[in-house]
């Protein structure tokens, strides 16, 4: 039976994360999510307390990231991820209100799955974030590395 | 080097010129006397001699007529007779001359009146022996002749001569002496006035080269000024720059960070305002069960009016999201406008050779409808080309045009003109209209950022024009607007011809 996949969501601003988890909830998306306000604890969740990222090591992840986090940049976080042998499969969707072109173009070469710009207009926000759980719901995570 | 030593040293320059001048002209002036002087006396030296030569001369006329008379009365030979008339002859041209020569002494003429009278008593005595000689009666004449040697015509004629002699001869030493004084005069003076302009020239060099060294070291420090002037501007370019690019990441931080707040407060807004609908909702749902006198099924998508109180309620309740509303949208608007401008302060241009025409006109295409619609022709004239960055000139004159058309007088047909020139390496341009102009006390407020003048009938920002003159400036030139209200406005745009990246990047 496969694992439920673990929403992971780091955002600094509590307002956002709300805002987002109220529209994936309303999507249908039942999955949990869980949430980090700054980079360090997303950080220490996911690569554990070695840093090594053992800790995940067979759990099935989906991590939605901010860029302007208080402590680090989310795309040194990215980075990290992706550099990992446990955490490298996972997807991770960069939803952020930075829309520099300069800076979606340097994301999706560290290889970040989707990027997401936070529209100020409600309707667009909270369109974009259902569509992102439908995506969630249909997208195949794949099976926690053995 | 101060002004009070450069004109101390002007002034000596000037003295010693003028010294040197003066000792110049002293020494040629008394050269020219002193050299006349010793002419004079040589004059006068030669004259001495000319005169002791005359005094001899005669003597030895008088002499040879004297022996030439005794030959002949020894000989009766007729030649000593020829001599002796010869003789005869020559004293007294010879001693008129001698009376010429020294007419100017007044001692000497005394003398000569004595000589002469004695030299006339003389020449009878000659005319008597060749009377006797001739009637022959040479003893007669003989004794004449013994007479007269015993008598004292011969020895006063050789003492009035002697004394004549000698006084010439004293006169000779005088102005050989004067003579003599005059030329080494003459000599010493050369040589001196020689000395002063070889000492004046020394000390007129000495200064020439003190002035020299001192102009040398100004030069020297203006170099070095010079250098410390660029150094200090780079430096100063350097502050500068940086407190733009500070002002740059400034300005992108806060609109950045100012949109995170925004997203919840238009996230909660539309939260609440679902809320407040389902609120209404049930209040509505409730105060209708009663009428209808059924429990109402769970509250479905349609409106339920509501009515008295809670209607005015759920009116103030939408008002005041509305308003919430349109101000998160218009907040919104001006941090995106600030971003796009801090953005396109970021942006690299590239300088590329463009047709200026060609590019307004492709302008002036896209916009072709709005022209149409408010009845307006834009004539584009010929447009001098130039290198700069093409997506700038775009915005600017798409802005610029946009403006004209915007801002034309209601039913009034509007005309947009687009000329171009070219003047000391920029080109101008300047985009005109007949439109509604600007007051000239809102000039410069349009440039400001958000800033507007005038009626404010027509949507806007208030941005256009600050990005307009932000662009213009980076691309290295200048922007100004002359306009009158109601009689239409003129933006006049100067960009350098051949703007290029280097200077650019050399003021990043």
């Amino acid at each position: 039976m496969t694992q439920p996949v673990t929403i992971i969501m780091v955002e600094d601003d509590e307002g956002h994360a709300r805002l987002i988890e109220r529209n994936i909830r309303r999507s249908g998306v039942n999955n949990e999510i869980v949430s980090f306000t700054t980079g360090t604890d997303a950080m220490r969740h996911l690569f554990g307390a070695d840093g090594s990222g053992l800790v995940q090591k067979g759990n099935a992840l989906l991590i939605l990231l901010d860029l302007n986090l208080p402590d680090m940049t989310g795309i040194d976080i990215l980075k990290q991820i992706k550099e990992n042998k446990y955490l490298k499969a996972s997807p991770v969707v960069v939803l952020t209100t930075t829309d520099d072109s300069q800076e979606i173009k340097r994301c999706y070469e560290l290889g970040c799955n989707v990027y997401i710009t936070k529209p100020v207009n409600y309707e667009n926000f909270a369109n974009a974030i259902r569509q992102l759980g439908l995506f969630f719901s249909v997208i195949q995570v794949p099976p926690a590395a053995p | 080097m101060t002004a009070e030593g450069q004109r101390r040293r002007a002034f000596w320059q000037i003295l010693l010129f003028a010294a040197g001048l003066f000792v110049l002209t002293a020494i040629s002036a008394g050269s020219v006397y002193l050299v006349n002087k010793a002419r004079e006396d040589s004059k006068w030296v030669i004259h001495t001699i000319e005169a002791q030569n005359q005094i001899n001369a005669l003597l030895l006329e008088i002499r040879r007529a004297e022996s030439t008379a005794r030959g002949y009365l020894l000989t009766r030979r007729s030649d000593f007779k020829a001599d002796h008339d010869k003789a005869v002859a020559a004293i007294v041209p010879a001693l008129d001359r001698l009376t010429r020569l020294t007419g100017d002494n007044p001692q000497q003429r005394k003398s000569i009146e004595t000589l002469s009278s004695a030299i006339e008593t003389r020449l009878g005595q000659f005319a008597q022996e060749m009377e006797f000689i001739r009637q022959d009666q040479p003893e007669k004449a003989a004794a004449l002749v013994s007479e007269l040697a015993s008598a004292d015509t011969t020895a006063a004629i050789a003492e009035v001569a002697t004394g004549m002699l000698r006084e010439e001869e004293r006169l000779f030493r005088l102005r050989t002496v004067n003579s003599d004084r005059s030329q080494t005069l003459a000599a010493s003076m050369t040589g001196i006035g020689s000395g002063l302009v070889v000492v004046l020239a020394l000390i007129s060099i000495w200064l020439v080269r003190r002035s020299a060294r001192v102009r040398d070291e100004a030069e020297a420090r203006l170099r070095d000024a010079n250098l410390n002037l660029e150094a200090v501007v780079d430096e100063r370019t350097a502050d500068l720059r940086e407190a733009n690019d500070e002002i740059q990441r400034f300005a992108y931080i806060v609109s950045h960070d100012l949109r995170s707040p925004l997203v919840n407060i238009m996230g909660f807004t539309s939260e609440l305002e679902e809320l407040g609908g389902d609120i209404f909702r049930r209040i509505g749902s409730l105060s209708h069960a009663p009428a209808e006198g059924a429990p109402l099924a769970p509250a479905g998508p349609g409106e339920i009016a509501l009515e008295g109180a809670d209607k005015q309620l759920q009116e103030d309740f939408s008002e005041a999201l509305g308003f919430i509303k349109s101000s998160i949208a218009k907040m919104d608007r001006l941090i995106s406008a600030i971003l796009n401008l801090t953005r396109e302060g970021r942006r690299e241009f590239q300088p590329v050779k463009v047709d200026t025409r060609e590019l307004i006109e492709a302008i002036v295409t896209t916009l072709a409808h709005q022209a149409a619609e408010a009845q307006a022709e834009i004539h584009v004239e010929p447009l001098p080309a130039l290198v700069s960055d093409r997506l700038a000139l775009e915005q600017i004159f798409s802005n610029l045009i946009d403006n004209a058309i915007k801002y034309l007088k209601p039913r009034v047909p509007g005309e947009i003109r687009i000329r171009g020139r070219t003047k000391l390496g920029y080109a101008i341009f300047e985009v005109s209209d007949n439109g509604r102009g600007i007051d000239p006390k809102d000039h410069q407020r349009i440039f400001d950022l958000f800033r507007r003048a005038g009626t404010q009938d027509k949507p806007g920002q208030g941005i256009g024009l600050a990005h307009v003159r932000a662009l213009v400036r980076r691309l290295g030139g200048t922007m100004s607007v002359s306009s009158e209200l109601n009689t239409g406005s003129t933006f006049t745009i100067t960009l350098p011809i051949a703007w290029n990246v280097s200077n650019r990047n050399r003021d990043r």
